[in-house]
């Protein structure tokens, strides 16, 4: 039979671990809130960029651009988006899990840099040889999550593509969490550059536009425009992504303990039923010697 | 004319203008009602708008894209 006192140690402890994870809860939706907001407030500007990069590139030839050079080469860069903070579910283990098959597997052979954005996957691939060295690109990265807005992100979505167009990378691949809903996140592994030449739907071209100051120099602005978009989405997707699987994981905490602490305070009382019964026959045995 | 100021984090502006001038990449350019349809892109710069009120607003803008349609002037700006 557990002491009394070590089970009322431990309802204390079970409750207060349940009164964080419950905060932390609440603290994840109000942030997923925030996060969800950002996603859907660019998504008229992804949409009308698409639009308007679709019908200026459907009568052109985009494989002359910068970013659409196709190589057989091997510099692979891989893009991992994670979090700075743990206590998210599988939301990290998915992204390290999905980088190593994607090193082990796909990219078998290649020469890989991993790029790592928040300090989870930084911890995991600091220590290998795939780590990010000898180039120019950002390293830190981490505290792009506490301030993200695309004036920020903009740049780091600069130097990768220019380091692409400098050769120094023949593939870019980003990995993060897409956003469905507060409760799932899909892994996705999205090519970044090159660019995938848009599959043009022939239904464009119907309003005869004009163009200022060419057809080409549009192209050549919008191209890296939607990149960076692209690139900004993925971060946005990552950040809802780990506030809901952080909220969907404390909620379940909260539940657990709420179990846990069930199932204590009926060992509770009967380790005090216990104790009164014992301490009654106690008295009754002394009382009958007595009386004797 | 409606006029769409949008950027990646929120919307700037939205609502009918008499007229407006853009910081074009080969220069400044003004549009007026029943402009005809055009995609332009822009450079750094100052966008001004003249609402219906005649009140003039401005928007200091990185570079962007126009899209004229059937006078909706959609920016998409950085």
């Amino acid at each position: 039979m557990p002491n009394l006192k070590e089970v009322r140690n431990r309802i204390t402890s079970v409750s207060s671990t349940m009164q964080i994870t419950s905060a932390m809860k609440m603290v994840s939706a109000a942030k997923l809130k925030r996060a969800q907001d950002a996603i859907i407030q660019m998504r008229p500007y992804a949409v009308k960029l698409q639009e308007i990069l679709q019908n200026v590139s459907s009568s052109l030839d985009t494989s002359e651009n910068a970013y659409a050079r196709q190589t057989n080469g091997k510099n692979v860069l891989i893009i991992a988006l994670s979090s700075n903070r743990g206590l998210a579910g599988a939301f990290n283990a998915n992204i390290i899990k999905k980088t190593w098959s994607l090193i082990r597997n796909e990219y078998a052979g290649h020469n890989i840099s991993v790029l790592s954005i928040g300090k989870k996957v930084q911890d995991a691939f600091k220590r290998t040889d795939y780590n990010i060295k000898g180039t120019d690109l950002p390293t830190n990265l981490n505290e792009l999550f506490d301030k993200l807005t695309f004036n920020n992100v903009a740049p780091v979505a600069e130097t990768i593509m220019e380091a692409f167009a400098n050769k120094q990378f023949d593939q870019v691949v980003i990995v993060y969490n897409q956003f469905k809903n507060a409760a799932v996140q899909a892994v996705q592994v999205e090519q970044f550059l090159p660019i995938i030449p848009t599959a043009s739907e022939g239904k464009s071209g119907s309003v005869d536009y004009i163009f200022e100051p060419s057809k080409e120099f549009i192209v050549n602005d919008l191209i890296p425009r939607s990149l960076k978009t692209q690139f900004y989405k993925a971060m946005l997707d990552s950040l809802a992504s780990e506030h809901g699987a952080r909220m969907t994981a404390m909620h379940k905490a909260t539940d657990n303990a709420k179990e846990m602490l069930k199932n204590l305070k009926i060992s509770y009382n009967k380790a005090r039923q216990t104790a009164i019964t014992t301490e009654i026959l106690e008295i009754v045995a002394g009382a009958e010697a007595l009386n004797g | 004319m409606k006029l769409e100021i949008i950027t990646p984090d929120k919307k700037l502006f939205e609502g009918s203008v008499k007229s407006a001038v853009f910081p074009g990449s080969e220069g400044s350019f003004g549009l007026l009602n029943n402009h005809a349809p055009m995609i332009a892109t822009l450079k750094a710069g100052t966008i001004e708008l003249t609402e219906e009120s005649n009140n003039k607003v401005s928007f200091d803008v990185k570079g962007g894209v126009v899209e004229v349609f059937k006078n909706k002037v959609t920016v998409l700006a950085e």
